[in-house]
């Protein structure tokens, strides 16, 4: 009882941040002293938000084995976290959730190659311009007399990163385009590659990485019509972050006045070349490595608890207290019945308004709250198959209910459901995959990082296929020796 | 003077609006054998599930060795459940233990024995039903005779005052009734107290100190084996007699 209580509370915390969610912005512009810069000097860290995949901006490097993040962006925000007297963090997520992340203090300010728009501006506060590019549009080598400018895209696929400025320009401006989104660089240049885009916008220095780095791809000048902002890069902050804006602006202004940009912008392309001189998967083993270890620590820890918590779950809905049962039908249906990605997003973000943790943490209670409800299913499913007779044995011989199901029901259930349990076991490796958006650096994300550090495209996926079948292939093989040892009867 | 074990008092059982057992009375004495005879969906096994609480009638009382068990909680039904051993018609061995296991599981978890005296305990009764040797075999790998005679050590084990028996032959092929009725005909020798729900007249014959009739819900006649099957009274009694002889 007391544990269910617990649980009724989770639902209400998690109702409350729901709320709380949308009530964020007001509560936070009614805010009277404004203590951000105060803060980011209390705690001695300032947290930075980036997608490291904008070579030349922030990309991943590999050295001896281990990956950093590195380029342009990251020099700046070494320079601004040493003017401010506090340690620099780095904490790498896809582009479209550093917004949710400066708006859910999970990052102090977003440094990723990231335009100042209006639209933007509405949600975030920017500092000035550190600098500014231009928009090219990188094309296969062999299309290279097809395309001039923007406007030979006419009806044309276009690819662009999900929630960039790129991504608009080529929606308003180029007639009938159509626009593919997706969210890593690495991703758009292999839809380049395969001919599902027949070219991707991106900033020019960021072009001019990709076409240095790999003899197949050309680049062009887009000449789309660049209004306010643009154009620019600035860093972004949460909303009202005034004293701390104010402090990174005289770093800015440093930056600016020194043309420093251009140094950053020599170390980065020194750190490309580096990078692509030895682009063997042997080399970019230690990445892939680490993905499996993170793979499996979210995997085994996720089927340790959604084993317990689904046992609970699948004698909460088997009850015969009424509020008992609903709470676990409701649980069940309404896991079931959402998306991993969602949840996902939902415990980080959401309940992160609350409770700051961390990506791996919060990735690891999504899937395994998620693999509770199905395994709660598939157990109650296995409950119901054991026979009312081996109960009432049980019962007669004046074993409780509790010692009934512990020595007599469960074990005899096991066995029933093991097939279905271990095939729930293999899809949560390959489910887990989804903690790569909150930046939880298991096997996918490795595998986009080693795309994004070698421009090679096809050959990390098909390394990073053979370790998941690896994976899956071993673990069915040590859940059919289990199988084997429980069957008893013919 | 006879020791009374088992008082049924005025018990009734519904499903739903289906009267199933109409205000029954009986009593068991300490070392009578009891058979219940009758037409099957008379109520036979619904009664003998009331005398262990698996089915909760839905009046009267069940005056157990001098408590009420309607009026009991669960913890005190379970210890007076150790006390009447019961055998099923489809044995319900635990699947997932060997036959030994499913003998010392109760003693052990009820009664706190060690694993040591359980085990001896087990084999002791295994033997007492010949099956010694199939101690470590898991229940699918046994006959049903063997099986059901598993299940009877398994509820001596926990040496229970009353065995139930629930049809206990009739999931047997015709050639294990044998073994399974000798079993029981030597625990009543040894003067078990037995309440056992048949179709085995023979047994009820030589066996029974009182054959129960039972039919539609009641107990239509009550005696001795001498007077039910050579001078039934009741008409159901002899028409049920008659239908069994002919087969």
């Amino acid at each position: 009882m007391k544990k269910i209580m617990s649980w009724l509370m989770l639902v209400v915390t998690l109702s409350v941040a729901l709320l709380g969610g949308f009530a964020q912005p007001s509560h936070a512009a009614t805010t009277g002293t404004e203590d951000s810069l105060a803060r980011v000097k209390a705690k001695g860290t300032l947290v930075m938000g980036t997608s490291p995949d904008y070579p030349p901006y922030e990309f991943l490097v590999n050295r001896g084995g281990k990956e950093r993040v590195v380029g342009m962006d990251v020099d700046i925000a070494k320079k601004i976290a040493k003017d401010l007297g506090v340690k620099l963090v780095i904490k790498q997520m896809d582009f479209d959730s550093l917004l949710v992340a400066l708006e859910t203090n999970k990052v102090d300010m977003v440094i990723s190659g990231m335009s100042p728009t209006p639209a933007r501006k509405k949600s975030v506060d920017f500092s000035k311009v550190y600098y500014k590019g231009g928009q090219s549009i990188i094309i296969n080598k062999a299309d290279k007399g097809l395309y001039k400018d923007k406007d030979s895209f006419e009806n044309k696929s276009l690819g662009a990163q999900t929630g960039s400025i790129q991504y608009n320009l080529g929606k308003k401006q180029i007639k009938g385009s159509k626009m593919k989104g997706l969210a890593k660089i690495s991703d758009l240049i292999l839809a380049l590659k395969s001919h599902k885009a027949e070219g991707v916008i991106m900033e020019t220095p960021s072009a001019q990485a990709y076409v240095d780095n790999d003899p197949d791809l050309a680049m062009i000048n887009g000449k789309f019509d660049l209004g306010s902002g643009e154009n620019d890069t600035a860093i972004g902050f949460k909303k009202g972050s005034t004293s701390l804006v104010n402090a990174v602006n005289k770093s800015v202004d440093e930056i600016t006045q020194k043309k420093l940009t251009k140094t950053y912008l020599k170390d980065a392309g020194t750190y490309m070349k580096t990078n692509t001189h030895n682009t063997s998967m042997w080399h970019y083993s230690g990445y892939f490595l680490k993905g499996v270890e993170y793979t499996l620590l979210i995997t085994i820890i996720s089927v340790f608890f959604g084993i317990l918590l689904g046992i609970l779950f699948a004698l909460m809905r088997l009850s015969k207290m009424k509020l008992v049962h609903a709470l676990g039908v409701v649980y069940i249906e309404f896991v079931r019945g959402t998306p991993l990605m969602i949840q996902v997003m939902f415990v980080y973000f959401g309940i992160g308004l609350f409770i700051n943790i961390p990506a791996l943490i919060a990735g690891i209670i999504a899937v395994s709250l998620n693999s509770a409800a199905y395994v709660a299913e598939i157990i109650r499913g296995g409950i119901n198959s054991v026979a009312k007779g081996q109960t009432e044995a049980a019962r007669s011989l004046g074993l409780s209910q509790r010692q009934t199901f512990q020595s007599v029901v469960f074990p005899q259930a096991l066995k029933n459901i093991w097939p279905a349990l271990g095939n729930e076991f293999v899809s949560l490796i390959k489910e887990s995959s989804i903690v790569s958006i909150i930046g939880v650096t298991d096997l996918i994300y490795q595998l986009k990082a080693v795309q994004t550090a070698t421009y090679k495209g096809v050959i990390p996926i098909v390394v990073a296929m053979i370790i998941y079948f690896i994976l899956t292939f071993s673990l069915s093989k040590v859940l059919n020796h289990y199988e084997r040892k429980m069957k008893h009867d013919a | 003077m006879p020791e009374e074990m088992i008082a049924i008092e005025n018990i009734n059982k519904k499903f739903g609006d289906t009267e199933v057992l109409k205000d029954l009375n009986g009593k068991v004495e300490k070392g009578q054998v009891i058979c219940v005879i009758g037409p099957s969906g008379g109520g036979k096994s619904t009664f003998l599930r009331c005398l262990n609480m698996l089915e909760q009638p839905t009046s009267g009382k069940i005056m157990f060795e001098n408590s009420d068990l309607t009026s009991l909680n669960e913890s005190q039904i379970n210890q007076l459940r150790e006390k009447m051993g019961m055998v099923f018609q489809s044995f319900n061995l635990f699947s997932n233990m060997t036959v030994v296991e499913n003998v010392k599981l109760a003693p052990i978890k009820v009664k706190k024995m060690s694993n040591d005296d359980a085990q001896k305990l087990a084999l002791k009764l295994l033997a007492q039903v010949g099956l010694a040797e199939k101690a470590d075999d898991y229940p699918a790998s046994l006959s049903g005779g063997q099986q059901q005679r598993v299940a009877i050590a398994r509820a001596l084990a926990m040496n229970p005052d009353v065995m139930l028996f629930d049809e206990p032959t009739s999931a047997l092929d015709p050639e294990m009734v044998g073994e399974v009725l000798k079993v029981m005909q030597d625990l009543a020798n040894e003067g078990m107290t037995m309440v056992v729900v048949t179709h085995e007249m023979g047994f009820a014959k030589n066996v029974a100190d009182e054959v129960w009739f039972m039919d539609g819900g009641v107990f239509a006649e009550k005696g001795t084996p001498d007077q039910i099957f050579e001078h039934p009274q009741n008409e159901r009694t002899q028409d049920f007699l008659a239908k069994i002889l002919e087969a």
